[in-house]
């Protein structure tokens, strides 16, 4: 069984700070992590290579420096990784994201279809949660998003890849049934991502990682890229900041204080 | 069990120079080194003005050249501070202070940058390690072991939960910073301290934004004297200018202080508003904060740097220039002689290295200026004397001052009636939300890692001291309950250890946290 994991490095948005004058991001001391939610997704890859001995791949799109969230996952316990980079896919929107990572993933499996394809339910630095089902679409697999919970027999036989997986609603918990094979996007009520060891992390900064250009997988040149994107970025902007809010204080009684505040709110 | 010829523990200038000067010199076997932060860097603190010769027989040319400091220090000015607004510009730096040159800037980033050619040397460097524990056979340090994660507040395993591990070595390089957890543990039980007790000086600092660059004033640097400490209180400040657009602001006070109503973070905010330093941050915003102790015993502190199967160095074997308060060189320095003692092969390694390291030009510098903090422990004048008395005859003085011969953690006078009062300063922040700034972050669901000993102890301190704890904390980590119980935020932790040092019971003891938890300075 076969099960990709997609993970994105994304800048720690604990400390993101907007340079006001520019509107750009200040990258000077800004970390690059794991986007969090993929950290969910490869968790849940990992226990259920725990217990049905499935084989785990991991697959970034970004700059060279993205190995490091490959070989963290690694150091987890995933089986391989593969790094899809080339500045042919720079400026890449969702559309064409998913279109690359598609190619991507069957590249990784010598062309066969994965089983499960899992992807954290969106990145925090775009938070637009489309390249998960775009990949489902392009690679023409069930979806399932905000998972939770993923059930699964040992995936071999016909009758034994159905899935069975509990989703985060609004309106409450879904039990979703289906079929392999299957993209999923997974959210933070999941199980709590392990840790790498340090015998894991040894491991992995000796581990092979494929890096995969648009000549690896016969991309579409049209499909990819800035070319590929018809999303256009005109402009980006932090949301206005909010004045502080009046106090009023509370020295001349209730009824005082209460019409000075209906006064304020009439004007 | 993992194996590895040489172990270093921490990665942070003096493990990195010993690791880097190993690989460089010609060391075939493993290197591996453990850091406890979750990145390179994160858990590095400093000013920094940089004496550069640290980088002498480690760094190229063109590797020093790279340096990520934007500036060198080309204007440099030393104050005595008489109060909030008067303070008398000393006509010429003193030259033991003079640092003209020096690269100024984060050493966080310095040592990022360090460990990436580290790295590109051999050296295998893993971050979000925490060793709790060195292995010991025989009296031997062998190894060390790395502390579990995933253990909850009571204790429990967590489903995530991820064992200890074992690493052995031929030999363990212990450079873990001052006060480092494994290097107490093993000066205490290897009798390595000096007959004097190491003391240390506490350290705070902000990064300040300016509202608009300044041109020009990147390489500007400043330290001062006197106020917000009297005269019987060691401290300092400093503004450095690392770039025209950022204002490094500090404040070093001696943890041997007497009055146990003193909070550093206090004098710090008195220090930023006085009128000299606000004519260098007037507007500017504060984007970091950080605080670190600085070992300041000096020469007569110094433990043995050494014992079987392990080497000490940097802050952890006491090195500091207590006169310029400067260690970075000498960690630097520290870790080539123990790469070179290595070079030379592993038996007697601890006494070579103890001989190489003492032939350096940065120990020959503790040597000299050995006397001076015993002169400051009578008052700042004494001390500045003996400063220029000790630079003036390389440290030959016919007469010393002895100075004071207690820990830290003995100096401090009962209070009476304490009056409290709250200073507000606008515009500075306060401690927690200098908190916020150093990024410290910490698993809030795992067991406390600063250990309270007796409870009827700090029911006797607060009678007494007035819980001395809430106030020196950096991070206000210590709080009182209204019932009067000590509440710990260990989430705060900045990892300085200050508690652990000034605690006037010992009734502290800081443990390393989950690995990868902590401050991220950058």
């Amino acid at each position: 069984m076969n099960i990709v994991v997609c993970l994105k490095q994304v800048p720690d948005a604990t400390n993101v700070r907007i340079d006001p004058k520019t509107n750009t991001l200040i990258r000077d001391g800004v970390e690059s992590i794991v986007n969090p939610f993929d950290e969910y997704a490869l968790e849940q890859a990992l226990l259920l290579k725990d217990r049905l001995g499935a084989k785990v791949t991991v697959i970034s799109m970004g700059p060279p420096q993205a190995k490091v969230v490959l070989r963290e996952a690694l150091a987890r316990g995933a089986d391989r990784a593969f790094l899809v980079s080339s500045r042919a896919f720079g400026g890449a929107d969702t559309l064409a994201t998913a279109y690359t990572l598609s190619l991507a993933i069957r590249k990784s499996l010598d062309s066969a279809t994965p089983d499960l394809v899992l992807f954290g339910k969106q990145a925090i630095d775009g938070d637009t949660a489309q390249v998960g089902p775009g990949v489902s679409e392009f690679l023409g697999l069930n979806l399932v998003t905000y998972v939770r919970e993923i059930e699964l027999k040992s995936g071999v036989e016909v009758e034994e890849r159905k899935f069975r997986a509990i989703t985060v609603m609004d309106d409450g918990e879904h039990v979703v049934e289906g079929e392999l094979p299957a993209v999923m996007t997974v959210v933070k009520e999941a199980d709590e991502p392990r840790f790498a060891s340090l015998v894991g992390s040894m491991n992995a900064s000796r581990a092979e990682i494929t890096v995969l250009d648009e000549k690896a997988f016969a991309a579409d040149p049209r499909q990819i890229g800035l070319d590929g994107s018809p999303t256009k970025v005109v402009r980006i902007f932090p949301p206005p900041v909010k004045g502080g809010g009046r106090r009023l204080d509370w020295n001349g009684g209730a009824s005082e204080t209460l019409s000075e505040l209906l006064k304020e709110l009439k004007s | 069990m993992i194996e590895t010829d040489i172990l270093v523990i921490g990665a942070g200038p003096a493990g990195l120079a010993a690791a880097m000067k190993l690989k460089r010199g010609g060391f075939k076997g493993r290197v591996v080194v453990l850091d406890k932060a979750k990145s390179a860097g994160n858990h590095v603190f400093s000013g920094a003005v940089i004496d550069p010769a640290g980088f002498d027989g480690l760094l190229t040319e063109s590797e020093i050249a790279a340096l990520p400091c934007e500036s060198r220090v080309n204007k440099e000015s030393f104050r005595f501070l008489l109060g909030s607004g008067a303070s008398v510009k000393i006509p010429w730096v003193p030259p033991m202070m003079q640092a003209h040159g020096y690269p100024v800037g984060s050493l966080s980033k310095v040592v990022k940058y360090l460990a990436q050619l580290a790295e590109a040397d051999g050296v295998e460097i893993y971050h979000g390690f925490a060793v709790t524990e060195l292995i010991r056979e025989n009296g031997r340090v062998v190894g060390a072991r790395t502390g579990e994660k995933g253990v909850d507040s009571q204790g429990v395993h967590k489903p995530n939960y991820l064992a200890a591990e074992e690493i052995r070595a031929k030999l363990v390089i212990l450079a873990e910073g001052a006060r480092g957890f494994n290097t107490t543990r093993l000066i205490e039980s290897q009798k390595l301290a000096s007959a004097r007790p190491q003391v240390y000086a506490l350290g705070i600092r902000e990064v300040i934004e300016l509202p608009e660059p300044v041109p020009g004033s990147g390489g500007e640097i400043m330290h001062t004297f006197g106020y917000p400490v009297d005269m019987v209180t060691y401290g300092g400040g400093f503004v450095y200018h690392p770039n025209d657009r950022q204002v490094m602001v500090g404040f070093a006070v001696g943890l041997d202080y007497k009055d146990a109503a003193l909070e550093p973070h206090e004098l710090f905010r008195r220090f930023k508003a006085t009128k000299v330093v606000q004519r260098h941050i007037r507007g500017g915003k504060p984007v970091a904060y950080g605080a670190k102790l600085i070992p300041e015993g000096g020469f007569y502190a110094l433990p043995r740097p050494y014992a079987d199967g392990a080497l000490i160095v940097g802050d952890g074997a006491g090195l500091v220039d207590g006169l310029r308060i400067k260690g970075i060189h000498l960690a630097l320095e520290s870790g080539v002689a123990a790469a070179e003692a290595i070079l030379l092969g592993l038996d007697g390694v601890g006494e070579r290295y103890d001989e190489i390291l003492k032939r350096t030009r940065g120990y020959a510098e503790v040597k000299r200026v050995r006397n001076v903090h015993g002169g400051f422990s009578y008052c700042a004048p004494i001390g500045v004397m003996m400063a220029g008395f000790a630079w003036s005859t390389f440290g030959r003085i016919p007469w010393w001052p002895v100075g004071r011969v207690h820990a830290d953690s003995d100096t401090l006078r009962a209070i009476v009636n304490r009056k409290s009062q709250t200073v507000n300063f606008p515009g500075s922040p306060d401690r927690l939300t200098d908190v916020f700034l150093s990024g410290t972050v910490h698993e809030e669901n795992q067991p406390c890692h600063l250990k309270l000993g007796d409870s009827a102890k700090c029911e006797e301190c607060a009678k007494k001291f007035d819980s001395p704890c809430t106030r020196f904390c950096p991070a206000e980590v210590y709080r009182r309950e209204a019932d009067g119980s000590l509440r710990i935020d260990f989430s705060n932790c900045l990892h300085c250890k200050t508690c652990e040092v000034k605690c006037p019971m010992s009734n502290l003891t800081w443990t390393p946290p989950q690995g990868a938890d902590g401050p991220r300075y950058v």
